[in-house]
């Protein structure tokens, strides 16, 4: 049998170790050496259109000779910050479309704050998302517009569409979770789809907390792969620490990963009683404003793109989407990448906004 | 933004288990003779150094950046403890190997010493069970005549950390189960019980914040042992892929490949523990412990709040939640104004 462990001899294993840690100095005085300005985040030029209590439409000013006045309002999640759609010049969805011609708008949710805590999903759905469509709207003669929902921003397009299908002229989803009882997302069984409350007392959470701390929400996240995230992401920077465009992206996703904003306490509570442990969604059971979420009214034109990859909302969940809706145009897309993937790779951001423009000029 | 206490120490819960294995990893590999030795030393020197140079380093900088230094740092040393645990194996082992030793039983040998140190170490059991017993001493001088189950429960507990000391896990659950049984069976069952005096509500909270931290307690406990388990599965699990990759031919070449491999088991073992439905229950009894403490604690404070006739955060939580309604009130008027205006325009 060979000697334990490797067949390195000692002395190289102490040469690499030395090495090593040579690598990680460097590191961090390269990082160091980086200023704020160095890693701006959110770059592609916007105006404000309306803003009502903490949230904020945008309409980001046109990249293109010549737009296509196709409207595109893009609705992220409450979990963390929606600059994640323009991270970076050469990795932006948004500067994507814009360079495409469509006339692109942005939710920002905001920072909520404790006075917001009995804010319901029926506020975020039918109370902010209903005024910045009709924001929009009101730009386009009052006609339908085109809603892109992302990850749980997709989830409440699915239930704004399902209640106001005259509004939403064509439907896109991404990474959108619609089926919560997919076991293999680790996200979900955590938040109760297989045990419910005695897994995750949310009542109790709520009560607690007032809003949920977005540190909280982080650690659980970094929790679902806690060695690649916490640890084996930070060994392999030491490998691009000479590479200054690489290390700025890096900062550049480190930014938005911890830029967690708190989440309100009631609208928490019902997103996972409902949608995670209760899987109401697609069983047409979730009441928003007194209202029945019933995705067969969701008749307009979907596209849904998933990642084949993703770790926080597994494929399964989003594919079960064609299984619900109403519509007959029903298109889905995917690429071979994670959750983040979607927004950052290199080949997803070629190919990403053209499929959605295309989609879109096919039904405009 | 701060949060509370309480789900730091949820969060700490996790980071501690690691914490802890490496000190008893690294205190159990100290004391095997070992040429490996100054380097060791070294290592703790060149961390320590690293450390305190690292703020400095970083004053001037954003946030994000110094975070980032501040992670790169802790996967450095988390790695370098991780390899000062190899190097120091690999030393001990080699002349046993080499002299026809079965390495197989050495290391199983050393797994079993792990075990035993982590499982009995002074911050796993004998801390808990420390802050406890002086707990409970506190408690039985003012409640003498409730201390008979506490006797039991003691004469009971040899067994448990006998049995315990073997690296069975379980044991420290059961031998904690003692304290609980016979804690319900006292004063648990004296807060069920209507309080008296002028003091009653302000009595009662304090009684039931304790009972609450107890529960929060036990729960962190419970959670750090399987924690701990895992911990000693996955070193195992990755001293046998080394042992297939060299059976293959394909043994570690360098110090990167060492590393990944390392991750790559430890995050699978985790991960399988993760998804399983007992981890799921400890997991959410811990949050859920932690969250009844932390109402309790909360409301023991008001309590303080009210007799020194300042608000209190319910207080305040009531008046936002009547703004909300006024808000949503006001947004509804206005809504249906405009729709009037524009039907009279």
């Amino acid at each position: 049998m060979t000697p334990f462990l490797t067949q390195m001899q000692p002395e190289e294993f102490t040469k690499q170790l030395v090495e090593f840690n040579r690598r990680v100095l460097k590191g961090i005085d390269s990082l160091a050496r980086i200023r704020d300005e160095d890693f701006e985040v959110g770059f592609t030029p916007k105006e404000e259109i309306s803003r009502e209590d903490n949230v904020v439409l945008y309409r980001y000013l046109p990249l293109a000779e010549r737009p296509s006045h196709i409207p595109i309002l893009i609705a992220y999640a409450l979990i963390n910050r929606p600059y994640m759609v323009d991270l970076q010049e050469n990795r932006s969805l948004v500067r994507n479309l814009l360079k495409l011609g469509m006339d692109v708008y942005l939710i920002d949710w905001g920072y909520p704050s404790r006075a917001d805590r009995w804010l319901t999903l029926d506020d975020y759905i039918n109370g902010y998302l209903e005024s910045c469509v009709e924001a929009v709207r009101q730009r386009y003669g009052g006609e339908p517009i085109n809603l892109l929902g992302i990850c749980q921003g997709g989830t409440f397009s699915l239930s704004y569409a399902s209640l106001n299908p005259k509004k939403i002229k064509n439907l896109i989803t991404m990474v959108t979770p619609v089926d919560f009882h997919v076991r293999e997302g680790m996200l979900n069984v955590w938040a109760g789809c297989t045990l419910a409350q005695p897994n995750l007392d949310v009542d109790r959470m709520v009560d607690a907390f007032g809003n949920i701390p977005g540190e909280y929400m982080n650690f659980g996240f970094l929790m679902l792969k806690p060695f690649q995230l916490g640890i084996r992401k930070y060994l392999e920077l030491i490998d691009v620490v000479d590479d200054e465009e690489k290390l700025l992206n890096f900062l550049r996703m480190e930014k938005w990963i911890f830029d967690s904003p708190d989440q309100v306490g009631e609208a928490y509570r019902q997103f996972i009683k409902d949608f995670y442990q209760g899987n109401k969604f697609i069983k047409g059971e979730v009441k928003i404003g007194g209202r029945v979420i019933d995705l067969r009214k969701v008749n307009m034109p979907v596209l849904n793109i998933y990642a084949e990859e993703d770790h926080l909302v597994p494929p399964a969940s989003s594919m079960a989407l064609r299984r619900y809706v109403g519509t007959n145009d029903y298109t889905v897309r995917s690429f071979p990448v994670g959750h983040i993937g979607m927004y950052v790779s290199g080949k997803v951001q070629r190919d990403l906004p053209p499929t959605i423009a295309d989609w879109l000029r096919e039904r405009s | 933004m701060f949060w509370n206490d309480q789900a730091e120490a949820v969060t700490n819960a996790f980071t501690e288990s690691q914490t802890k294995i490496w000190e008893s990893w690294c205190a159990l590999f100290r004391t095997v003779p070992s040429p490996m030795m100054p380097l060791c030393f070294g290592m703790d020197q060149w961390r320590e150094l690293t450390s305190k140079g690292l703020q400095d380093w970083t004053a001037e900088s954003e946030q994000v950046v110094k975070d980032v230094a501040q992670r790169l740092h802790v996967a450095q040393d988390t790695a370098m403890r991780f390899l000062e645990l190899s190097l120091s194996a690999w030393k001990a082992m080699t002349p046993k190997v080499e002299s026809g030793e079965d390495w197989q039983t050495m290391f199983a040998n050393y797994s079993t010493k792990l075990r035993e140190q982590l499982l009995l170490s002074p911050d796993g059991m004998a801390r808990t069970a420390g802050d406890m017993a002086e707990l409970w001493r506190l408690y039985l001088e003012e409640w003498q005549k409730l201390s008979q189950p506490w006797t039991e429960s003691w004469r009971r507990a040899s067994w448990h950390f006998g049995q315990a000391a073997t690296g069975d896990g379980s044991a420290l659950i059961k031998l904690t189960n003692l304290y609980w049984d016979a804690y319900e069976r006292t004063f648990g069952r004296l807060m069920e019980s209507p309080s008296l005096g002028h003091t009653r509500e302000l009595n009662e909270q304090l009684l039931k914040g304790f009972d609450s931290w107890l529960d929060f307690r036990r729960a962190s406990f419970e959670y750090q042992v399987v924690m701990s388990e895992t911990w000693c599965r996955s070193f195992e699990r990755f001293i046998g892929r080394m042992a297939s990759l060299v059976e293959a031919g394909k043994p570690v070449q360098d110090v990167r490949q060492l590393l990944f491999l390392w991750l790559d088991v430890v995050d699978e073992n985790f991960l399988a523990v993760f998804r399983s439905d007992e981890y799921i229950r400890m997991q959410g009894h811990l949050m859920n412990t932690a969250m009844t403490y932390r109402i309790h604690e909360r409301d023991i404070v008001e309590a303080f709040l009210k007799i020194s006739h300042v608000p209190s955060r319910s207080e305040l939580d009531e008046a936002y939640r009547r703004i909300y309604e006024l808000r949503k009130e006001v947004k509804e008027l206005k809504s249906a104004f405009r729709q009037i205006q524009s039907k009279v325009a």
